[in-house]
């Protein structure tokens, strides 16, 4: 791939023995929109190893940051996990993604629904001003496995909330709805399953979906994507693209093959 | 699995795709482009970009026909990575059936 660039490693957390997320300098004419993905990898012997990383970073930030799993014997992601702040990170020029409100035709309320990592462009989406701009409510979905898999709830329950430039907006109009599927947990189940019973528009106040108010953008799993692909069928809900806007987006979570 | 450009692509080339692709992988001939498949990462952002549906997974019916076409061409023509106005008559062409037997399967031939 031709026009790679350099990047630093500045921090590096591991959530889990199988999620991390890191962070790197950003040449500052690298410019992305909230929902994006970028092309990221490492040097090698061979030829670099670079696959395709939501920012989870909000599109002002001076910082880039990605999430990522730790797959066994993955090309890249086996050796990702062991970066340390200092060490350099290829970065490709060009941003892309149909995580894009300008794919969506107006509406009242913003679901952004993830499984994993798909919360990734979700995070840089939530911390976008113009996205309180144009929704009265923006309702984020996060679906793990377990619990320790829930990657910055701390953020999304309190730090967020006392941001000094998004803190009142996030307040007002942000709900933030965890849910865990393997282990006991005050939201457990998989999203699909609480969209077809209702329980996701429930826990909102609301009695049922509404096709003129309510927009989705997904990011997750095949098998996620492929159950909400069957939802948005049955209700009639039709996919947005930059040519003709819609009601829903979908964006795969990208795993290292 | 990667994807793959269809006939749709034939006296059109909106180029809307090349613009959203992140590892550029479109290739350019005079009548329409392909994919090389040894660069696309089957990230399906250019699938719905085309204004007149032409990009197709090499696994979907319509696009399976398309992947030696795209293999083969991609070795030949050269990289398009900017956005550039559509073919004169694009919307007359639009949808149209068989335009590879039509417009392009004699230029190909040796």
């Amino acid at each position: 791939m031709s026009n790679l660039r350099e990047s630093t490693i500045l921090t590096v957390h591991h959530w889990t023995d199988r999620l991390f997320s890191f962070t790197a300098t950003r040449d500052p004419s690298f410019r992305f929109l909230s929902g994006q993905f970028v092309m990221i990898g490492l040097r090698t012997e061979a030829a670099p190893i670079m696959r395709a990383y939501s920012m989870v970073s909000p599109s002002y930030a001076e910082a880039l940051e990605f999430l990522s799993i730790k797959v066994p014997d993955g090309p890249l992601t086996s050796r990702l996990k062991l970066v340390q702040p200092g060490d350099t990170l290829l970065l490709g020029a060009k941003s892309s993604g149909t995580l894009l409100t300008s794919n969506l035709v107006p509406g009242h309320r913003l679901f952004l629904i993830s499984t994993g990592t798909g919360l990734a462009p979700f995070m840089s989406i939530i911390r976008d001003p113009e996205v309180y701009e144009q929704y009265d409510r923006v309702v984020l979905v996060h679906n793990c496995r377990t619990v320790e898999e829930l990657a910055y709830r701390s953020l999304l329950t309190s730090e967020l909330h006392t941001d000094e430039w998004i803190g009142t907006e996030v307040a007002q109009k942000l709900t933030y709805i965890p849910m865990v599927s393997r282990e006991p947990f005050e939201n457990q189940g998989r999203v699909t399953d609480w969209m077809r019973d209702g329980s996701l528009f429930n826990a909102l106040g609301l009695a049922t979906r509404h096709e003129a108010e309510d927009r989705f953008m997904v990011c997750g799993s095949p098998q996620m994507l492929t159950d909400f692909c069957g939802i948005m069928a049955d209700w009639g809900f039709m996919e947005g693209s930059s040519n003709r806007p819609g009601q829903f987006v979908i964006e795969r979570a990208f795993v290292d093959k | 699995m990667t994807y793959v450009v269809t006939e749709q692509c034939i006296k059109c080339k909106y180029t809307d795709c090349v613009e959203v692709c992140p590892v550029d992988c479109f290739r350019e001939g005079d009548e329409m482009l392909v994919i090389d498949p040894e660069t696309c990462i089957d990230c399906a952002v250019c699938e719905p970009a085309c204004p007149v549906d032409a990009i197709r997974p090499d696994t979907h019916p319509d696009g399976i026909r398309w992947k030696e076409l795209n293999e083969r061409l991609s070795l030949i023509w050269q990289p398009v990575t900017v956005k550039s106005e559509p073919l004169p008559a694009a919307e007359g062409f639009a949808g149209e059936a068989g335009k590879f037997e039509k417009y392009l399967k004699q230029q190909l031939e040796p």
